[in-house]
C-alpha cells in the first residue's frame, strides 16, 4: 500500500505507545531460544530471533482454551465463551505468515470456528523480514515463504539504522499514524530497500532437490514407500514436530467437572496425529495403527492433503519440526528422499 | 459410584516412602471440597480410625513380601474399586531396582547389614502383578491435580485413564526449551505424560517416574541417549530406575547397543 | 492493560449443544438402546438419512452418533441406535426419559436421496450398521411408490445381536420389500440363514445399471460387499457406504477423522465408492 520508515530508535516508543491500548506480544529470549510472550519492557523484544519454539499460531488458537462453561444444577445451562484480546503480534517470520494462511482457510471454511476467528479479527500483526538464515533446520527458500506480499498489517524490513515500513491494511496505517513516529519513505529508503532485498537471497540456501510445486505429485506417488518403515524404526512418536508446527491445528475436546461434579468446563487442548491413539474410535478401532502409518499421514498433509483442501501447503520450510525432533527427522530431507526413491 | 452418596475410601500402603499419600494429605487441605465428597474410612497417615468397610481402596506401595500378597488380596476382596497410588504401586518403581542387581542377597545385606534375616523381601512387583487394578495413578510422587481428577472420574462413574502420549506433548505445549537440544538428558519421548512435564520445565531431564507410553521406541531412545554421550551403565541407570521390573524389555534394549 | 474480553453467546459458537430430553429408551439389545430424543419446542433435527449428530453429556464428553430414524417419520423427535462401548456411550445407558443431554448437528453428508428416487435400492447392513441404514430404509419405504424393487440385506454376528426387529418384521411382511438376513452364528431358536453377508448375495439377482447401492457395517465387512456389490455390475458411483471415524468435532476442524484430503464429519460419513476408492486410507 504504502512505505514508511522508523528509525530504530523509535522503535522502543512505538512499542511502547501500543502497550497503553493493546497487549503486545512478540519474540523474548526464553533460554537459549526464543518464544513469543507479553512484551513488558519494549528493550527485551528480540526482532533479531531466530525461530520462535511454537509459533504464533497460539495467539489464534492457544495450547488450551475453554470453549464453554455448563452447570448442571437445576436443569443444564451451558454458556459459550468466546475469549479474545486486542493484541498487536510484533515479529513474526513470512514463513509464519503463510502458515497463518492454511489456518484462516481451516478455521472459516464450512463452519467458521468463532473461537479462533474472533482473536484473529482481533490482532493486530507485523511482521518482519527475515534477511538471514535463521537455523540449520529451516527451508523457506524452498517452500517459497521466504517473502510475503501481503498477510499483515505492517511488515518491517531492517535497513540497518531504520525500518522500512510496509503498510498491508488500513488498519496498519491507522496503527502506525497513531503511535509510531514514522516519515514517508523517501528515494534513498526505497534504494536502500532494495538494495536490501537484492542481498538477501543469495544467503538462503534451497534444499529441496525438486519444485515445490511438485511436492504434491510426489507425495501422491510415494504412498507405498519404504521410507515411511525406515522413518518409523527412528521416530520416537513424542508428538513434538506437530505441536511445533505453524500449520498443524487438530485439537482434542474433553470436559472437566469441579468436584461438586455438576458445573464444569469444556475445553479443548492441542492434539497431534503421531500419537497412538489419535484416529481411534470409541469401540477400539484404529485407523492408524503403525507408527509408518502416523509418520505419513503427517508428510501427506504437509505436501498433498492440505494444499488439495485449502490450496495452501501444509509445510512452510520453517524448520521447527526438525529443530525439535530428537531424532533430526527433517521434513525437506524426507521429500528429498522420496523424490530419490521415485527417481 | 452413585452420584448422591459418598462412596467410602479407604488408603493402603506397601513398600513405598509415603510420599504419595502425603500428597494426598496436602490436597485434602488445599480442596476441601474432596473432603465433603468422599468419606475416608481408613487412612494411616492422616487418621486413627481403621473401617473395614469401603468401596474406593488406594493403595501405595509394591508387593515385596509374601506376606504382602495376601493383604492386598483381601484389599481387592473387599473394594470395588483399586486404584494404584504412584509409581511404586503402578510399576514398582524405585523398588525394583535390586530386581535388576546382579544378587538379592547382596542387596539385601547391604541395606539391612547383619540384620538383613529380620527384613522379608522378594523382587518388588506392581500391585497389578498380585491383584486387578480398575485405575492407576502414576508418578514419584502422585500429582495432587491427577489424583483429583481420578476421584472426580471414579465419582462421575467414568473409568480412569491417564494420558497416554510422551511427557514431550505437554513439555512443548510449555514451550520448554528442549533438554535433549541442549545437550542434556531427557526419558520425555517415551515416559507417560500427566506430571505437567514438571521436570524439564524447570530443566532437568526427565527420569520416567510415570512409566512408559504404550508403544515405547526403546531403541530410539538409546540411540539418542547414547549420541548425548551416556555410557551403556549410564543409560543402564537411568532407564532402570523407576522402570526395571520389566528388565526383559529393558535390558532388551539396553543389550542391543551394548553389544553392537 | 486492557481487560479480556469474555464474549458470551454474542457469536455463536460450532461447538454449543442445544438441549434434547430424551422422551423414550429401549433396550435392544444387551449392548444397544435406542433414545427417542426431542429438541426445544419440539423443533424438528432436519437431517438427511445417513446424517449424524455430537451427543454431549457434559462433564462426560461427547460422541459422534448416527441418526436411525427417517425425517419421514419425525413427528418433532429423532432416534439414536447406541452400543455400550466407551464413557459417553456408557453413562448414556445409564439415564432415564426425562433427562437432558446436549446435541448437535445434524452434520456431514448422508444418502443423496433425491439421486435415489426412481432407481432400484439395494441395502447391505452388517451389525450396527443398520442403525444409520435404517433411516434410508423407512424413507424409502414411506415413499415407496417412487422407487423400483428394494432389496434389504442384513447380517449380524448373533441372533442375540439383531436390532430392530419391528422394522425387520415389517419390511419383511411387504411384498414390495425383498428382505434377506442371516447370522455368522445361530443358536437353538435360529431357523434363517447362518452365514457372513456376503452369502445373500448369490440369491439375489439385480439390473446394475439401475441399482443404487447403500452399505454400512463394520470396516471389516466393506472389502468383501464391495466385491459382491462390483462382481454384480453396480457402478463405483453408485455404490454408497458410510465410513465410521473419529469425528471428534463434527465440524471439519479436528483433524480426527481425516481421510486424505477429505474429513470424515463433513465430505462423508456417506460416501460414493467412486469418491473413496483412490483413498489410501479409506477402507
Amino acid at each position: 500500500m504504502s512505505l514508511w520508515v522508523i528509525d530504530k530508535q523509535a522503535m522502543a516508543p512505538f512499542v511502547a505507545k501500543l502497550m497503553d491500548d493493546y497487549r503486545v506480544v512478540g519474540p523474548l529470549a526464553k533460554g537459549s531460544q526464543f518464544a513469543f510472550d507479553e512484551v513488558e519492557d519494549p528493550a527485551d523484544l528480540r526482532l533479531d530471533y531466530n525461530t520462535s519454539i511454537l509459533p504464533p499460531k497460539k495467539y489464534f488458537q492457544p495450547p488450551e482454551e475453554r470453549l464453554m462453561t455448563f452447570r448442571r444444577n437445576g436443569g443444564t445451562t451451558v454458556q459459550p465463551i468466546v475469549e479474545a484480546e486486542p493484541t498487536v503480534i510484533l515479529g513474526i517470520h513470512t514463513c509464519d505468515l503463510h502458515a497463518m494462511r492454511v489456518l484462516d482457510e481451516a478455521f472459516t471454511q464450512g463452519y467458521p470456528d468463532a473461537h479462533y476467528t474472533r482473536r484473529r479479527r482481533q490482532a493486530m500483526v507485523v511482521s518482519v523480514e527475515c534477511l538471514e538464515p535463521c537455523m540449520e533446520h529451516s527451508f523457506c527458500k524452498s517452500m517459497g515463504t521466504l517473502t510475503a506480499d501481503d498477510g499483515y498489517d505492517l511488515h518491517l524490513t531492517d535497513l540497518g539504522a531504520a525500518y522500512a515500513v510496509d503498510v498491508g491494511s488500513d488498519e496498519g496505517k491507522a496503527l502506525l499514524e497513531r503511535f509510531a513516529e514514522a516519515r514517508p519513505a523517501a528515494e534513498a529508503d526505497m534504494q536502500q530497500l532494495n538494495k536490501v532485498l537484492g542481498a538477501k537471497w543469495p544467503r538462503f540456501p534451497y534444499k529441496l532437490e525438486t519444485e515445490v510445486d511438485e511436492l504434491p505429485a510426489l507425495m501422491s506417488q510415494s504412498y507405498e514407500s519404504p521410507v515411511w518403515e525406515e522413518l518409523a524404526e527412528i521416530c520416537l512418536a513424542c508428538g513434538q514436530c506437530t505441536i511445533v508446527c505453524p500449520t498443524c491445528f487438530c485439537f482434542d475436546v474433553y470436559d472437566e467437572v469441579d468436584l461438586s461434579l455438576q458445573d464444569g468446563e469444556r475445553r479443548r487442548r492441542w492434539d497431534s496425529c503421531q500419537l497412538d491413539l489419535f484416529a481411534t474410535v470409541a469401540g477400539g478401532e484404529n485407523f492408524r495403527e503403525s507408527q509408518a502409518a502416523r509418520l505419513r499421514h503427517r508428510f501427506m498433509r504437509k505436501g498433498r492433503y492440505l494444499r488439495k483442501k485449502y490450496d495452501a501447503l501444509g509445510c512452510v520450510g520453517c524448520g521447527r519440526c526438525a529443530r525439535s525432533c530428537p531424532v533430526d527427522i527433517s521434513p525437506v530431507n524426507v521429500f528429498n528422499e522420496l523424490h530419490q526413491v521415485r527417481a | 459410584m452413585a452420584e448422591n452418596g459418598r462412596p467410602k475410601v479407604a488408603f493402603f500402603d506397601f513398600a513405598c516412602c509415603e510420599g504419595c499419600q502425603l500428597t494426598v494429605v496436602d490436597s485434602l487441605q488445599t480442596h476441601l471440597e474432596l473432603v465433603e465428597a468422599v468419606e475416608i474410612v481408613q487412612f494411616r497417615e492422616a487418621m486413627t480410625e481403621k473401617g473395614e468397610d469401603y468401596q474406593i481402596a488406594f493403595i501405595e506401595g509394591s508387593c515385596t513380601r509374601e506376606q504382602d500378597e495376601a493383604r492386598l488380596r483381601e484389599i481387592r476382596e473387599q473394594a470395588d474399586i483399586v486404584v494404584a497410588l504412584g509409581a511404586c504401586a503402578h510399576i514398582a518403581g524405585v523398588n525394583a531396582i535390586k530386581n535388576v542387581q546382579p544378587s538379592l542377597q547382596d542387596v539385601r545385606e547391604y541395606v539391612y547389614g547383619d540384620k538383613w534375616e529380620q527384613y522379608d523381601s522378594y523382587a518388588a512387583r506392581p500391585i497389578s502383578a498380585v491383584i486387578e487394578v480398575d485405575a492407576v495413578i502414576p508418578g514419584c510422587p502422585i500429582d495432587r491435580f491427577e489424583f483429583l481428577d481420578v476421584v472426580k472420574k471414579l465419582l462421575l462413574g467414568k473409568k480412569p485413564s491417564v494420558p497416554d502420549y510422551p511427557v514431550c506433548v505437554e513439555c512443548k505445549l510449555k514451550e520448554n526449551v528442549c533438554i535433549l537440544e541442549t545437550g542434556g538428558t531427557c526419558l520425555g519421548p517415551i515416559t507417560r505424560a500427566g506430571c505437567d512435564a514438571i521436570y524439564p520445565t524447570y530443566g532437568v531431564g526427565c527420569l520416567g517416574c510415570r512409566g512408559l507410553i504404550s508403544n515405547p521406541n526403546e531403541n530410539a531412545m538409546m540411540d539418542v541417549l547414547e549420541e548425548a554421550g551416556l555410557t551403556v551403565e549410564q543409560l543402564m541407570s537411568k532407564m532402570t530406575m523407576f522402570n526395571a521390573y520389566e528388565p526383559a524389555h529393558i535390558g532388551e534394549a539396553v543389550a542391543s547397543p551394548a553389544e553392537e | 492493560m486492557i481487560e479480556s474480553v469474555v464474549d458470551v453467546a454474542q457469536e455463536e459458537s460450532v461447538y454449543l449443544p442445544q438441549m434434547a430430553q430424551l422422551l423414550k429408551i429401549e433396550q435392544m439389545t444387551e449392548l444397544e438402546k435406542v433414545f427417542t430424543l426431542q429438541l426445544p419446542g419440539g423443533r424438528s433435527l432436519g437431517n438427511d438419512p445417513g446424517q449424524f449428530v455430537e451427543v454431549s453429556l457434559f462433564g462426560i464428553g461427547e460422541a459422534p452418533i448416527s441418526v436411525s430414524s427417517s425425517p419421514s417419520r419425525s413427528n418433532g423427535t429423532f432416534e439414536l441406535c447406541v452400543r455400550r462401548v466407551g464413557d459417553l456411550t456408557n453413562a448414556l445407558h445409564g439415564l432415564e426419559p426425562g433427562d437432558v443431554v446436549g446435541v448437535r448437528g445434524p452434520f456431514g453428508h448422508g444418502f443423496p436421496i433425491e439421486k435415489m428416487r426412481g432407481r432400484d435400492m439395494l441395502f447391505a447392513a452388517g451389525g450396527l450398521g443398520l442403525a444409520p441404514l435404517r433411516s434410508l430404509i423407512n424413507q424409502v419405504v414411506d415413499e415407496r411408490g417412487a422407487f423400483g424393487r428394494v432389496i434389504v440385506l442384513y447380517g449380524t454376528k448373533h441372533p442375540s445381536e439383531i436390532l430392530f426387529k419391528e422394522d425387520l418384521k415389517a419390511w419383511e411382511e411387504r411384498d414390495d420389500v425383498e428382505f434377506h438376513m442371516t447370522v455368522d452364528r445361530g443358536d437353538e431358536d435360529w431357523t434363517g440363514n447362518v452365514g457372513v453377508i456376503t452369502t445373500l448375495f448369490p440369491e439375489i439377482a439385480i439390473n446394475p445399471r439401475n441399482t443404487i447401492a447403500a452399505t454400512c457395517g463394520p470396516p471389516i465387512m466393506y472389502r468383501f460387499v464391495l466385491m459382491e456389490m462390483q462382481s454384480k455390475g453396480i457402478p463405483e458411483t453408485q455404490i454408497y457406504l458410510s465410513l465410521e471415524r473419529r469425528m471428534k468435532c463434527g465440524v471439519g476442524k479436528c483433524g480426527h477423522c481425516q481421510i486424505d484430503q477429505f474429513y470424515c464429519c463433513q465430505d462423508g460419513p456417506v460416501f460414493t465408492y467412486a469418491q473413496i476408492k483412490g483413498l489410501e486410507e479409506a477402507l
